[in-house]
């Protein structure tokens, strides 16, 4: 009895992780020909050959962090941002994206000093986005099942000892998949919240309101990354690191 | 200071000294034009050693005294120097236009000749012809006394006012005025300078030296007029406005009386102090309307033009670029505030450099005031200034008018970047330098490359798959909750589990008949068919006999065929342990039982 529901459970995850893996041999031949291009310092080539992988509706971190790469090696830094700021979306944990980003950042003119932030929802943000919500949905799926596992076992099991564990066991894990999906959830939300956007323009006047006859209250200039607060009838409304907040055309810039 | 030029030169003029280097021989008369019966004085000046002095014909008019001759001399760092003068005194006999043709000279040896004059004789008292020479004191004898009540009459000083309700801005020419009638000034000086508050006040400058003599009948007399001072005034602030008197102070030559014939003959004056100033002119000054009164308007009030321009439209970013505004028309341009200007935020720009070419006349201010802002942008791009809105009030029109300058659209290219970065140096930015480092090199393995619309979770799939787990275990649950109430019927299980343990029994039965163990194979049939019967009965062991089986049977519905068949077989197997069985061989028996057992599994 025991031994078919494991067996069940084996079978289950063998089904599971092809559907995890959505390989493609067509984008994984693009990619490892960008890759090479990169390495012969071809960058826009290479580039453009990325861009390929994007188009044909796939994408990863690695394509756009190797793209902001590949950007940033032309000079076009307002594209190497977006690029990486699309990498950090889909794996906000990994420490080259967030090293390259913070590196390109060097190289726009805004110099924008960030208002300090309560430590604990410093702390919460880096929490949520230390692992891609791709891995925390597998892992949470992961997590579900064994603990599933462990509940039955528990309902099977004979000694009391194997009881006790499988129980405890199976709490643990219903937690930690909890915890997988809530993590998930807020990073996606996080995201969904923050919508963010780079300028591509050399010099956005950023206005009062969303007319062009209001008063400038700043300028902006290419590569600085803004929040989109609200946008309307091809204006956005947008706010700096530093708290200031105004109205700039949507062409200026790029949403990551 | 300007009053005070004007005085002198008045001075200068009254007392007819002369000036200049080198040999000069002039002609000038002491006022032009005069009425008839007036004398007028005419001096010829040189300054040198005349020889011969040849004075002209004095046609249209009567020589009433001289040559008066007079002669000074200096002595400059051991030069002398030599001037000498002729004047004559000429009364004016008849109306019209006369030339005074140029008298002649001798200095050192050269003949210099005067330019002739023309006088102009206006209509005044009618004069004997060829009067004798007494009527040389005739023309002033109006005045015999040094009475002030008379002098008042015969010099005072007007403010004149071109306009005496404006708009607040709008330009008022000023004019203080000196009527002179019958005296002669010795000396003058200033004795009250208006301050002219509430106003923003500009003195019209005089081209000429000289103060400009003309005639003028002010209630019914006749006389010589000076503008001693013009200014040309804004007011400042809306209300009455009091312009402040000018005041003067004079010492003049006045006739005296005289019983003495001698001093009748050569006339006798007298030097009598006075004071006098002009009396106040209150300005109404209007606001100006609000209505219709556009924003870019900041006090401009007048007639204007404007234009704009820029030196270039095409520059690298760090370079400069001008911008040049001309105002010009007519008001007070030089109270003119910074225009309102747009310029591309992103540009950096200082304050203008203002110019101005103004002109101030009886007229009024007039000219054209220069801004030119110098702008520099930091950054490439296409920017465009936009157009320049500029507003004054027409006071003549009595409305607001906007006038607007054309837009420039101005391409920046990428400039130096060293430069760009010079000019944002920020500190703090600069300092981190990583010269040794570069970014992170590409990522080349990538397992991960996923659809990019496919977003694992909250999808369909994902959904499935969590809940697949909980599902199981919810099976896996009520499985177990069915095993436990399966088992937990000992009588049930047993009566399932008969066929089983039969099945055993005849298992065994069937090795004995193999092994020809014919009394050991009817023993297990029995037992098998008993151990079945009493499981699935629910009967002990010890009870069973025919009629307890028999009466179990017919309670569970079985028929009495099958009944009757298993006692048959029963007995078979009872009797067969005891003498051998001849009509049935084993192998029926056994699958009897068999078939027995099947049957009764099916009924029950």
């Amino acid at each position: 009895m025991k031994y078919s529901m494991l067996k069940r459970l084996f079978y289950l995850l063998v089904i599971v992780f092809p559907l995890l893996s959505f390989g493609n041999d067509d984008a994984a031949m693009l990619f490892k020909k960008a890759n090479d291009l990169y390495a012969k310092s071809q960058y826009k080539e290479a580039l453009n050959t990325y861009q390929q992988i994007i188009d044909d509706d796939h994408q990863s971190a690695a394509v756009f962090f190797n793209m902001g790469n590949a950007a940033y090696k032309t000079g076009d830094i307002p594209s190497a941002l977006l690029y990486f700021e699309k990498a950090h979306k889909l794996s906000p944990g990994d420490e080259d994206i967030n090293f390259n980003l913070k590196y390109a950042n060097l190289k726009t003119t805004d110099k924008i000093d960030a208002a300090p932030e309560f430590f604990l929802s410093r702390w919460w943000r880096a929490f949520i986005l230390s692992i891609s919500a791709k891995v925390l949905s597998v892992w949470s799926v992961l997590f579900v099942l064994a603990a599933s596992g462990a509940l039955a076992l528990y309902f099977f099991g004979n000694s009391v000892s194997v009881k006790k564990a499988s129980f405890y066991g199976a709490l643990a894990l219903f937690f930690l998949g909890g915890l997988s999906i809530f993590m998930a959830n807020r990073q996606l939300s996080y995201f969904d919240d923050h919508k963010q956007a780079i300028v591509f323009s050399n010099s956005v006047n950023v206005k009062s309101g969303p007319v062009d006859k209001s008063g400038t209250l700043f300028v902006i200039h290419e590569g600085t990354k803004v929040n989109i607060m609200d946008s309307n009838n091809g204006w956005m409304k947008v706010s700096l690191a530093n708290g200031n907040e105004g109205w700039i055309k949507t062409t200026n810039v790029k949403e990551i | 200071m300007k009053l005070r030029y004007s005085i002198l030169t008045f001075l200068l003029f009254c007392t007819g000294t002369l000036f200049g280097q080198g040999i000069k021989f002039t002609a000038s008369v002491n006022k032009n034009p005069v009425a008839t019966g007036d004398i007028v004085e005419i001096t010829f000046a040189v300054n040198g050693n005349a020889e011969r002095f040849s004075p002209p014909q004095f046609t249209g008019f009567q020589v009433a005294g001289g040559p008066n001759e007079s002669q000074s001399m200096e002595i400059i760092n051991g030069n002398s120097s030599v001037s000498m003068s002729y004047s004559y005194e000429l009364m004016a006999v008849k109306e019209g236009d006369f030339t005074i043709g140029p008298a002649t000279t001798i200095v050192n040896g050269h003949s210099y000749t005067t330019n002739p004059i023309r006088i102009k004789v206006i209509k005044g008292r009618s004069v004997p012809q060829n009067s004798s020479a007494q009527t040389q004191n005739g023309p002033d004898n109006s005045i015999t006394s040094a009475k002030t009540s008379n002098l008042a009459k015969s010099i005072f000083i007007k403010a004149v006012v071109d306009k005496s309700n404006v708009y607040m801005g709008q330009q008022i020419t000023l004019s203080y005025r000196l009527y002179v009638r019958g005296v002669g000034i010795e000396q003058n000086q200033p004795d009250a300078i208006p301050e002219l508050n509430g106003f923003w006040s500009e003195d019209i400058k005089h081209t000429q030296q000289q103060v400009q003599w003309h005639t003028e009948t002010y209630k019914g007399e006749r006389y010589n007029v000076a503008d001693l001072k013009q200014t040309i005034l804004f007011p400042e602030r809306e209300g009455n406005l009091t312009i402040d008197p000018l005041g003067m102070k004079f010492v003049l030559r006045v006739q005296a009386p005289s019983e003495d014939i001698m001093d009748q003959f050569f006339g006798s004056y007298k030097q009598v102090p006075y004071t006098t100033k002009s009396a106040p002119v209150t300005i109404h000054v209007k606001p100006l309307p609000q209505a219709g009164k556009p924003d870019s308007f900041t006090g401009a009030v007048g007639e204007f033009q404007i234009e704009s321009s820029v030196d270039k439209t095409t520059l690298k970013a760090n370079d400069a670029l001008n911008y040049k505004v001309k105002v010009s028309g007519r008001g007070n341009i030089k109270l003119l505030k910074t225009l309102s200007t747009n310029f591309p935020a992103d540009f950096d720009k200082y304050d203008p450099k203002i110019t101005d070419s103004v002109i101030e006349n009886e007229n009024g201010v007039a000219g054209d005031r220069y801004y030119n802002y110098l702008l520099i942008p930091r950054h490439q791009g296409d920017y465009t200034i936009d157009p320049l809105k500029f507003s004054y009030f027409n006071p003549a029109a009595n409305r607001y008018v906007t006038l607007t300058t054309k837009a420039f659209h101005i391409k920046v290219d990428k400039g130096n970047s060293q430069s760009n970065v010079t000019a944002f140096s920020d500190g703090d930015k600069q300092d981190i330098k990583m010269l040794d480092k570069d970014i992170r090199y590409i990522k080349t393995d990538d397992s991960s490359l996923s659809n990019s619309g496919d977003l694992f979770f909250g999808s369909f799939g994902y959904y499935i798959l969590l809940l697949l787990g909980p599902c199981l275990c919810f099976a896996a649950y009520l499985y177990r909750n069915w095993l436990i109430k399966n088992n937990s019927d000992i009588v049930k299980v047993k009566s399932r589990q008969a066929g089983k343990i039969a099945a055993k029994h005849l298992a065994n039965a069937q090795n004995q008949l193999q092994a020809g163990n014919a009394k050991a194979f009817y023993e297990d049939v029995f037992k098998g068919l008993y151990g079945y019967l009493s499981d699935k009965l629910n009967i002990q062991y010890a009870n069973l006999n025919k009629e307890t089986i028999a009466s179990a049977m017919k309670e569970k519905k079985v028929s009495s065929r099958l009944l009757d068949q298993l006692q048959d077989t029963l007995d078979l197997c009872e009797m067969a342990r005891y003498a051998p069985v001849t009509h049935i061989s084993e192998r029926e028996v056994f699958e009897k039982a068999k078939s027995i057992i099947n049957e009764i599994e099916n009924e029950i």
